[in-house]
């Protein structure tokens, strides 16, 4: 950086790529036909939720399992103190339930103004950016959470919505 | 926190800030009312520092309702603030009918104070308030004429063109009731006069009241400057000038009174006399001084203190991690001087937080004379529709409980002292066949008890109907015909849903939602409600409630694998049992426990942990809230902790049992019991079912 910093020239142009590609960035997050994915990997098959419901990621920390609740509620967590329930999103989705590995990730979410949430899922892989024209009907869905498939490459991520997630019991 | 249902409107945070603010003012008012109606209608002499903060209030108000741009709200209080002006300086005689429209333009606030946030319901409040506008528009303009009563004082005229219009009337009213008016005079030294006068006019009001307080004119040495005070008492100037220990005071007659025989009311000559606080300077309705006096406190929403709290817990947490830091560095000897230095820093840390802990704690208590006011008032008021003939008794008004908790606490203890008035307390006829007085009693007590705090209402009533309450019971299915119900156990039914035992239904209360909803509202508190009663003789109904929603000492106890927190207001005591000593009652397993059978239940078995190999000893944890205990059954005592009980977040809000859950010093997140739920669930539930 001190380097280009010292050289002018060199510099300046540097400065204005990364301007426009600012820019061009900010473009696209203003255009309304382009959506920020989450996607994450359950049983081997890739899912995306909306970024806007991720609160944060984290790793996988102490569970403290609440009886009298369905099995797909792994229980509680601490999370700087406030005490957030753990979705089991295999269990929810009738994937079947896992131990978790080194790759296990926590995807806090946040659906309305006060519902939050710690979804668990096998990996999380990167945020897509995804045009509308990328979108298909979903192929039927057997617990109502997938909203659409995005057609990425050759593969198809299943949309959850938040929601039904949330609600939802397999 | 808890939302009472019914009330669904939408509130911006002006509005908000606009009702808190209007709600104090309004209290205020409606206490100052009360107390004004109660000297007028007792023929008393209305203190006249009452009607100074009702129109201070009032100007108060105004200013608010500008401020937020609620016209019709400004227009009423405008013209209430008129005739409490009138009222104030004598231009309009008390026992006028604008007296009453005061009480009725304080409800149409409060009425419209419910309604802010929701426009249609404002404005539907228009015409009515116009309405009461004119009223008292009208009201304010009959003016009584004063004689001039004035012009045969010895007095300097110059003395008297100096009176404000206040003072003025103050000074004639004083001359109606026939007092002395004399002029108290004294010189001070220029650097200190104001506490010199402050000294002087204290002692002179502890005789009779300071009309005015003036700089005198005359030749005083430069250093000094000279006072008179214009003073109405019952005593002469020549007891005055005995009494008072003021040796260079000038006492000069103005006016000598007559015997206090001339009004209607021959009043007990005995009685203490309200004080009349009005200081000339307090008294004059300047707009600094009226806007001064609503800001001496500070709101400060409580979920604010919430935070601040959970920002101390943390504080807590890394204290701890400083002090194991220090242990560590203490234990190396080329380290061992600093860690010595960090070991002071962090004893005097450790000291520092629990003084931020418990003043954080400590802004969160309120005492309880608030919500005994506002049920004196709902007295007053029921005493007048119901005609019924109640002494309202409180005691322990300076108990204090967490603000959270006394909110919540305000609907059941009114609807407890409702029921009390409307059912409990019989007509006088009846009470004086009964060998009692015909005035009612209603006493509420509060006090402290352990780290609970014990609310209770007791009338002298006719007490529980147990026969009729059992048939209301059966005919509502509630229990069978043939069930064979202990006394406190039909006592209990009182809390059933649904339940009322007089067929009639009133306005004020019993209308089926009734004695459920405030058990339920306690519950939810974390207390318990009882009931006691004597037929003939009265119903004592006591709540019992944590004192602090905010940390509570839980104990923390191990199931297998899994640890649980109970909170320790919750904890009676706990035992180490043998499980020979555990007997059975059908499926039940019960203890002996002093001579009383005590139901058991094991933790791990509620909660479905699975049966953990347990030996030959158990922890039994008596537990129970109010009257009703059990033995939950636990592996482990790992000790008491201060816990912070937090909801847990996400889409299952609740589940029974577990009232939250907290964290432990480790991070881990450790379930709260709701012992109140369990309590009742294995209490009621027949077993297997």
């Amino acid at each position: 950086m001190s380097e280009r910093a010292a050289s002018p020239e060199p510099g300046r142009a540097w400065d204005s790529l990364a301007r426009s590609a600012a820019n061009a960035r900010e473009a696209v997050d203003y255009a309304e036909d382009i959506q920020q994915l989450l996607t994450f990997e359950l049983a081997g098959a890739p899912y995306a939720i909306r970024v806007e419901h991720v609160r944060e990621i984290v790793r996988m920390r102490p569970v403290t399992p609440v009886p009298r609740l369905p099995e797909d509620v792994r229980g509680v967590i601490s999370l700087r103190g406030e005490m957030i329930e753990l979705i089991d999103l295999r269990c929810r989705l009738g994937l079947g339930r896992i131990e978790p590995t080194r790759r296990t990730r926590i995807i806090v979410v946040q659906a309305g103004d006060n519902d939050v949430a710690g979804v668990l899922v096998d990996a999380v892989r990167e945020v897509l950016r995804v045009a509308d024209d990328a979108m298909r009907p979903a192929a039927g869905s057997e617990t109502g959470a997938v909203e659409e498939l995005c057609a990425h490459g050759d593969e198809f991520i299943s949309l959850l919505e938040l929601e039904r997630v949330l609600d939802c019991h397999a | 926190m808890a939302t009472r249902g019914g009330r669904s409107r939408s509130e911006s945070k002006a509005d908000q800030e606009f009702v808190s603010e209007s709600e104090e003012i309004l209290e205020r008012m409606r206490e100052d009312y009360a107390n004004l109606d109660d000297q007028r209608a007792s023929g008393a002499e209305v203190d006249p520092d009452l009607v100074n903060r009702l129109f201070r209030s009032a100007h108060s108000f105004k200013a608010l309702a500008g401020m937020f741009g609620l016209e019709s709200i400004q227009d009423l209080a405008h013209h209430l603030e008129d005739i409490l002006d009138g009222l104030r300086l004598g231009r309009l005689p008390l026992d006028s009918p604008c007296v009453a429209l005061i009480d009725e333009a304080i409800h149409t606030f409060a009425n419209l104070l419910e309604s802010i946030g929701d426009a249609e319901a404002v404005a539907a409040f228009n015409a009515p308030v116009q309405e009461l506008s004119r009223r008292i528009r009208a009201a304010a303009t009959q003016t009584t004429a004063g004689g001039d009563e004035l012009a045969s004082l010895n007095i300097d005229a110059a003395l008297l063109r100096a009176l404000t219009e206040y003072e003025e009337h103050r000074l004639r009213e004083n001359i109606r009731r026939g007092r002395h008016i004399m002029l108290v005079s004294s010189t001070f030294e220029i650097m200190s006069f104001d506490e010199g006068l402050s000294v002087l006019s204290d002692s002179i009001r502890a005789m009779g009241e300071v009309l005015s307080t003036l700089p005198a004119p005359g030749d005083t040495p430069e250093s000094q400057i000279r006072f008179s005070l214009l003073v109405a008492s019952d005593l002469s100037d020549a007891e005055m000038r005995e009494r008072l220990e003021f040796p260079d005071a000038e006492v000069i007659s103005v006016r000598i009174g007559a015997a206090p025989a001339a009004t209607a009311a021959p009043v007990e000559a005995a009685a203490p006399e309200p004080a009349p606080l009005a200081d000339a300077a307090a008294a004059s309705p300047s707009e600094l001084e009226s806007l001064r006096s609503i800001s001496e406190t500070v709101r400060v929403d409580i979920r604010k203190l919430d935070e601040l709290m959970n920002l101390v817990g943390e504080l807590v947490i890394q204290r701890a991690a400083i002090g194991e830091l220090a242990v560590r560095l203490v234990a190396q000897s080329k380290t061992a001087q600093i860690g010595a230095d960090l070991s002071k820093i962090h004893k005097s840390l450790d000291r520092k937080l629990k003084g931020i802990q418990a003043a954080v704690l400590e802004v969160r208590m309120v005492p309880m004379r608030q919500v005994f006011e506002k049920i004196s008032r709902v007295v007053r008021a029921l005493k007048r529709d119901l005609h019924k003939d109640v002494r309202l008794e409180v005691s322990g008004a300076h108990t204090e409980l967490d603000k959270l908790i006394v909110e919540e606490l305000v609907d059941p203890l009114m609807h407890i002292v409702r029921n009390a008035i409307d059912h409990a307390i019989e007509p006088p006829e009846e009470r004086h066949a009964a060998g009692k007085p015909s005035q009612g009693c209603i006493q509420i007590d509060a006090f402290q008890r352990g780290n609970h705090v014990v609310i209770s209402v007791a009338d002298d009533g006719r007490g529980i109907d147990r026969a009729a309450l059992l048939a209301r019971a059966q005919a509502l299915g509630l229990v069978t015909a043939s069930a064979d119900l202990s006394d406190r156990e039909v006592l209990n039914l009182i809390f059933s849903p649904g339940l009322s035992t007089q067929t009639r239904v009133s306005e004020t209360s019993g209308r089926g939602v009734g004695m459920d909803v405030v058990r339920e509202n306690v519950m939810a508190l974390g207390g318990a409600v009882d009931v006691e009663s004597i037929p003939g003789q009265g119903t004592t109904i006591s709540m019992t409630l944590p004192i602090t929603l905010a940390i509570i000492q839980s104990l923390i106890v191990g199931v297998g694998s899994q640890r649980f927190a109970i909170p320790i207001n919750a904890v009676h005591e706990t035992l180490l049992i043998d499980s020979r000593e555990i007997q059975r009652s059908e499926n039940r397993e019960i203890l002996n426990l002093r001579g009383e059978a005590l139901l058991l239940r094991h933790l791990a078995r509620e909660f479905a942990l699975g049966d953990a190999a347990a030996g030959d000893k158990q922890f039994a944890v008596i537990v129970g809230l109010g009257e009703q205990r059990i033995g939950l059954l636990v592996d482990r005592l790992e000790g008491q902790q201060d816990t912070v009980i937090k909801p847990i977040q996400g889409p299952i809000k609740n589940v029974r049992g577990i009232a939250g859950a907290t964290e432990l010093g480790d991070r881990d997140a450790v379930l709260v019991v709701d012992i109140a739920s369990l309590v009742e669930d294995a209490l009621s539930r027949r077993e297997g079912a």
